[in-house]
């Protein structure tokens, strides 16, 4: 699973203009890295577009670390998978 | 043919004025879900003359503009504010591809598709045709503000 959080990492790093390594696994979105709304649909629409799947927008405000954003991903991904 | 809403509708809920008005007519509108929009693309268009002479090709950042303009309409078609003022929408990222040009003479058919939105930001997806075949398609994203 390095692979799968690695990828997520360095989509947000893209999306945020931050170094990967800046996106350390409990930074805040929000409060550390700078994060907006704006910024946190085109995070949340590549993550679905890259995995196929299809993630609610209710689950938006979970996203707000990169480990929430990984067990939001996985838990949509595991349903795609049956 | 269908008109939903007519240029004077349109400047109703726009405030681009000439030359920077991009839609001629909404032709399908679902408040805040989905427009299908017409811009004649007219030989006389200002920015012909420079973009190239000889050639007029319309310039791809007016395509984008037009898409965005489509994307107001559907956003402020379904709203009603609660404090009676419309929210100002902005662009604030895009990621866009370009298939095919747009010339003088022709007819852009653009479908603009409503996407996830949070609050103060709303994603859409948008496409751009001429004669059923695509010119460019784009994934927008707006902030709004009142």
């Amino acid at each position: 699973m390095q692979d799968l959080n690695t990828e997520i990492r360095d989509i947000i790093a893209v999306i945020i203009e931050k170094k990967p390594e800046e996106i350390t696994p409990d930074a805040r979105f929000f409060e550390d890295l700078g994060v907006d709304s704006m910024m946190a649909l085109e995070i949340l629409a590549a993550i679905e577009k890259k995995y196929k799947i299809s993630i609610p927008e209710e689950k938006l405000a979970q996203l707000t670390t990169l480990n929430q954003t990984i067990a939001v991903a996985k838990e949509y991904m595991s349903q795609t998978n049956g | 043919m269908d008109n939903v809403l007519d240029i004077e509708k349109i400047q109703e809920l726009l405030p681009q004025r000439f030359p920077f008005l991009l839609i001629d007519r909404i032709v399908e509108l679902a408040p805040a879900q989905k427009v299908v929009a017409l811009k004649n693309v007219s030989i006389n268009e200002g920015f012909f003359s420079g973009h190239f002479p000889g050639r007029p090709v319309m310039p791809g950042a007016m395509l984008i503009e037009a898409m965005i303009q489509a994307s107001m309409v559907m956003f402020y078609s379904g709203q009603v504010s609660a404090v009676g003022r419309k929210p100002l929408y902005s662009l604030s990222s895009m990621k866009a591809k370009f298939v095919y040009p747009v010339f003088a003479g022709d007819q852009v058919r653009i479908t603009v598709t409503a996407g996830k939105s949070a609050p103060g930001a709303a994603m859409v997806s948008a496409v751009a045709s001429v004669e059923g075949k695509e010119t460019v398609r784009a994934e927008l994203i707006f902030r709004s503000e009142l």
